[in-house]
């Protein structure tokens, strides 16, 4: 009798940790893609070929496919189906995107402010990007903690765009921005490059001390008739620490050549490789550099002269960092450009003549290396995720228009089921919402007052 | 335990009263006392709690306390007696959200050569040392506004940023009386920031929050240590606002977190799961859809009984394109939507209560009318009024229903609580008695369309005499207008929307702005109107008081 409880009370709590998993999960779905022509960036491009997404996996990339029953068959003849686009730079679907009230804030985390409403993660969506890295603005040395979201519209749950898989990421600024904010703003540190250099130094020096504290209280307080007692907790300076420890990859917004090789040094002195850096307008200079001891450059296609330190641009960066060895990708940066991400790839084709495969890696599997996610996406291969992006045409040509986007396997985007009105959420006082007449733009110095000036900034990079 | 408990509120309420019957052994020569606090109410329809109605009921309240509820009772012989024969007894009603006669505390002084990454905790609007008492004024009028409204016990907010203060709670009463009930029952938190320093955004709020908790939960830890063997230990250091946090710690109050929004609520949500303290949701707009979530995390819910206007709703489309008609069914649904949120927290089982910091005073009923007509039941409107925000605060024993031995507090209306006609005729705060006025009709504000027209009106200021015209329109009993007047900075008239337009079939006021030189200055106007002639002034702070006469052009009808 007793034994038998005993069983019962076991089969019951298997029963409620399975049902816990499953609430847990986003819905993965079934989806059968015949006949098109496959893009797989890593593994060459196959003609008339299947691709079968079972539980938001793809199960089987191959010729004459036949799926479960559950699973949609979407013929895709003369179509072309490539790998979800990751934008490792936006700043899309956040309710807040900069704490710019100190030089360091490495304790603020972007996955506290998700907007699972923003209408444009499904225009996004339409223009085949799957998933985007939602950035801390760069009005910090350091700033927040960055979160890598898939694309899952229609959830009203913030948490549900976590990328559960992508490991923590944190958001990292170098030049004008910072020292502007801080320096010229509020007349603390940092006010030139080198306060900038100085604060991260400083940071991460601290974050090492602060580090020692709790492994001596740790150490001691298991001890015998301990006096110890417990330090003060910083959850500040225990990002950082977390930093030094290889678990956070660093996102750096950087422009000229000699700031972003002065990062590579900080990081090397303090053990850092996990280290990106984002729009990197000079990296052409530090090519080499950039190959060997980071994780890569996320650059935009052509984008430049917006401030002094953006004048040195060219539109072949992306070109010669790819060519140098340098994990190369194209971001955002903007919720407009995250909708044909494709043509901005494209350009590197006419500036620098990258190869269709090269070009593409650019938007797929490249960003998910930076992000620390291609072993889940970023290509067609099997045991991936169902990310796919159907075209008319080849999605580098600039006849392409996006006719269906899928994530997990879940048709999130179908140009034939495109209803006019889109948004989850809708205000019940407002006639006619902001979304219809302009697109916001949150970009990197969102929401930074400028207190000299007196003026919110919404267009700076 | 129970009869024990009742035992030492009778104490407590015997103590409260000591002074008022035996110190003052001679006759008030303000003559301000009260004859007796006695009362007996007769005959009246009463409702004990919702659903459950006793007619012909009596009601003896002695000094504070219900002592007799029946058919029967003894009435004493130094009672005054109502007589409610046609009246409806309610309990009083509990706000889980006020800020009546809260003032706002003094903005902290930013120290000289202060870091604004790095400001002291006042600075950044984090004073959870403070208890909202000390910013409450007993004798503030909007205290007797709202008891009018028919509530008599509040849960008080403290004003402020991120941590204000703590909540506390309190009887609308007699103003010569304490009236707390008790001094701490909550850690106020909002999603609000001072400008220009850390945190200034929920970004920085919601790390801040959490670092704070934590150093509480360590601070504490030490303290302990500390107190039960000092030897070796090192001294902790005092800090005022993370003690504050140590009732929450020990999960003898909750956080009070305000969270208007579904996302706002989610992140509460999020924080309270990291760090697992007792929780009140305050001034809830939406978030039915959570409900689920709301009651596996225990959660107490004040709903706003604030409401969106219906403006946007009501907008004329006849002339508008189809797009903007399909966006405006959304904009109807969405109201809707928000209009049932009640009626969908009743039917998920959460026993929500309601605040009222967010709404006017004459809009509570009709809004729960609002809510009514959208799904929610009348005795779940009134269980929100008053046995769930009993049951939420830890009160249930001496308020929230009318029984022997509660607390008397009590409204009295014309007709059932929540039919139109319903007015509020008495109401019983801490055992004292306040009588309305009801012989005028439901509308207090004048007949609109008196005023509605085209008026010629002048000014003497000091720069003369000016003219021109007022114009007022009404729509759907709400009364607006617009006045011309000379371009202060030269040359023509520019023409300003009136606001805060009120009228009560004699005396108007309304007020608007003017730009000079780049300055907003707000113009207030009062008067009287007689007929179709106003005599009123105009006055500008800083300078002074002028007259202003008008007279309404009489429309043409044919």
């Amino acid at each position: 009798m007793k034994k038998m409880r005993k069983l019962t009370y076991i089969i019951c709590s298997l029963c409620l940790i399975a049902t816990q998993h499953l609430g847990a999960q986003t819905p993965k779905g079934n989806v059968l893609i015949k006949n098109a022509t496959v893009l797989t960036v890593t593994q060459g491009t196959l003609e008339n070929t299947d691709v079968w997404v079972q539980d938001g996996i793809i199960k089987k990339v191959g010729q004459d496919l036949s799926a479960s029953k559950d699973a949609e068959t979407i013929d895709a003849t003369g179509k072309f189906l490539m790998p979800g686009i990751i934008d490792a730079h936006s700043h899309l679907a956040l309710d807040v995107v900069n704490e710019a009230t100190a030089p360091i804030t490495a304790e603020v985390a972007i996955a506290d402010v998700i907007n699972p409403f923003d209408v444009g993660i499904y225009r996004a969506l339409a223009g085949g990007t799957t998933i985007a890295h939602g950035l801390h603005g760069s009005a910090n040395a350091i700033g927040g903690q960055s979160i890598t979201m898939k694309y899952r519209y229609g959830t009203r749950n913030p948490s549900d765009l976590i990328m559960k898989e992508a490991p923590r990421t944190i958001k990292f600024a170098l030049g004008e921005n910072p020292t502007r904010v801080h320096g010229q703003g509020k007349n603390i540190q940092p006010r030139t490059r080198m306060g900038v250099e100085a604060i991260i130094r400083n940071g991460f020096n601290e974050a090492l001390q602060y580090e020692k504290k709790w492994e001596a209280y740790n150490q001691a307080k298991g001890q015998k008739n301990s006096k110890a007692v417990p330090p003060a907790y910083n959850l500040r300076l225990q990002t950082l620490a977390d930093i030094l420890n290889g678990e956070i990859i660093i996102h750096c917004h950087s422009y000229r050549a000699d700031e972003i090789y002065m990062l590579i040094n900080v990081c090397r002195d303090f053990g850092v490789d996990k280290l990106v850096f984002t729009h990197v307008n000079e990296g052409f200079k530090v090519a080499p550099e950039l190959a060997k001891y980071t994780m890569g450059a996320s650059v935009f296609s052509d984008w430049w002269a917006y401030k002094f330190e953006v004048y040195y641009s060219t539109a072949y960066n992306a070109a010669i960092l790819t060519e140098n060895g340098v994990i190369t990708s194209i971001n955002s940066d903007s919720d407009e450009l995250i909708r044909h991400l494709y043509h901005e790839a494209a350009k590197t084709q006419r500036y620098g003549g990258l190869s269709d495969e090269q070009a593409l890696a650019l938007i797929t599997i490249n960003p998910a290396k930076q992000l620390g996610i291609d072993e889940y996406v970023g290509s067609i291969e099997e045991g991936k995720q169902g990310d796919l992006v159907i075209f008319d045409h080849h999605p580098l040509s600039v006849y392409a228009v996006p006719q269906m986007t899928f994530v997990d396997g879940i048709k999130q985007f179908d140009i034939n089921e495109d209803k006019d009105d889109q948004r989850l959420k809708v205000s019940p006082t407002e006639r006619v919402e902001p979304v219809y007449l302009q697109v916001e733009e949150e970009s990197c110095m969102h929401g930074v007052e400028l207190f000299t000036e007196g003026t919110v900034l919404h267009h700076s990079y | 335990m129970i009869k024990r408990l009742t035992t030492l509120m009778l104490l407590v309420v015997m103590i409260c009263f000591l002074d008022t019957p035996l110190a003052i052994g001679q006759s008030d020569q303000t003559g301000q006392r009260r004859v007796t606090g006695t009362y007996v109410i007769t005959n009246a329809t009463v409702i004990t709690q919702p659903g459950k109605w006793l007619t012909s009921t009596s009601i003896v309240i002695k000094d504070g306390l219900i002592t007799d509820i029946g058919q029967n009772v003894t009435i004493p012989v130094e009672a005054k007696t109502i007589s409610g024969d046609s009246l409806f007894v309610y309990a009083g009603f509990i706000d889980l959200g006020s800020e009546a006669g809260v003032k706002r505390p003094e903005e902290a002084e930013k120290p000289e050569h202060y870091d604004p990454s790095n400001p002291p905790n006042e600075v950044a609007g984090i004073t959870p040392e403070r208890s909202v008492l000390d910013y409450w004024d007993v004798s503030d009028g909007s205290i007797a506004e709202w008891r009018k409204a028919g509530f008599t016990i509040a849960q008080l907010l403290p004003k402020g940023e991120m941590l204000p203060g703590k909540t506390a709670l309190v009887v609308f009463g007699d103003t010569k009386s304490t009236n707390v009930l008790q001094e701490s029952t909550g850690l106020f938190a909002q999603f609000e920031t001072v400008r220009g320093v850390y945190p200034g955004t929920t970004l920085g709020l919601m790390a801040k929050y959490r670092e704070l908790y934590k150093n509480a939960e360590l601070k504490n830890q030490h303290a302990k240590l500390f107190t039960s063997n000092g030897n070796g230990i090192s001294r902790p250091e005092k800090d005022k606002s993370l003690e504050a946090f140590y009732p929450v710690i020990n999960k003898q109050v909750p956080v009070v977190f305000e969270a208007n929004e579904e996302l706002e609520i989610r992140r509460v949500l999020k924080l309270q799961e990291e760090l697992g303290f007792d929780l009140v949701l305050m001034d809830l707009e939406e978030g039915s859809n959570l409900s689920s979530e709301l009651l596996a995390a225990n959660a107490h819910v004040a709903l706003s009984l604030s409401l969106p206007d219906d403006k946007a709703k009501e907008a004329d489309l006849e002339e508008a394109t189809e797009e903007a008609k399909e966006a405006h069914k959304r904009v109807v649904e969405e109201y809707d939507v928000a209009l049932s949120q009640a009626g969908k927290f009743e039917e998920a089982g959460v026993k929500f209560g309601i605040s009222t910091n967010q709404v006017k005073k004459d809009e509570v009923l009709k809004n729960l009318r609002l809510m009514i007509d959208n799904g929610l039941s009348e005795e779940g409107a009134l269980a929100a009024l008053t046995t769930h925000p009993a049951a939420i605060l830890g009160i249930s024993s001496f308020a929230g229903t009318i029984e022997q031995g509660k607390l008397a507090n009590l409204v009295l209306t014309t007709d059932s609580l929540f039919s139109e006609e319903s007015k509020i005729n008495y109401v019983m705060a801490d055992g004292y008695l306040y009588e309305y006025d009801i012989s005028k009709s439901n509308k207090v504000a004048g007949d609109p369309t008196d005023l509605v027209g085209e008026w010629k009106y002048t000014a003497e200021t000091p720069g003369g005499t000016s003219a021109g015209e007022i114009r007022f329109k009404e729509s759907s009993g709400n009364l607006a207008g617009e006045i011309d007047v000379d371009d202060p900075n030269g040359g023509g008239t520019v023409t300003r929307p009136l606001e805060n337009i009120s009228f009560d079939g004699k005396k108007l006021s309304f007020t608007f702005s003017i730009q000079v030189q780049g300055q907003k200055l707000t113009v207030q106007s009062k008067g009287k109107v007689e007929g179709d002639d106003f005599n009123g002034t105009i006055s500008i702070r800083d300078m002074g008081e002028f007259s202003l006469t008008a007279k309404k052009t009489p429309d043409f009808k044919f």
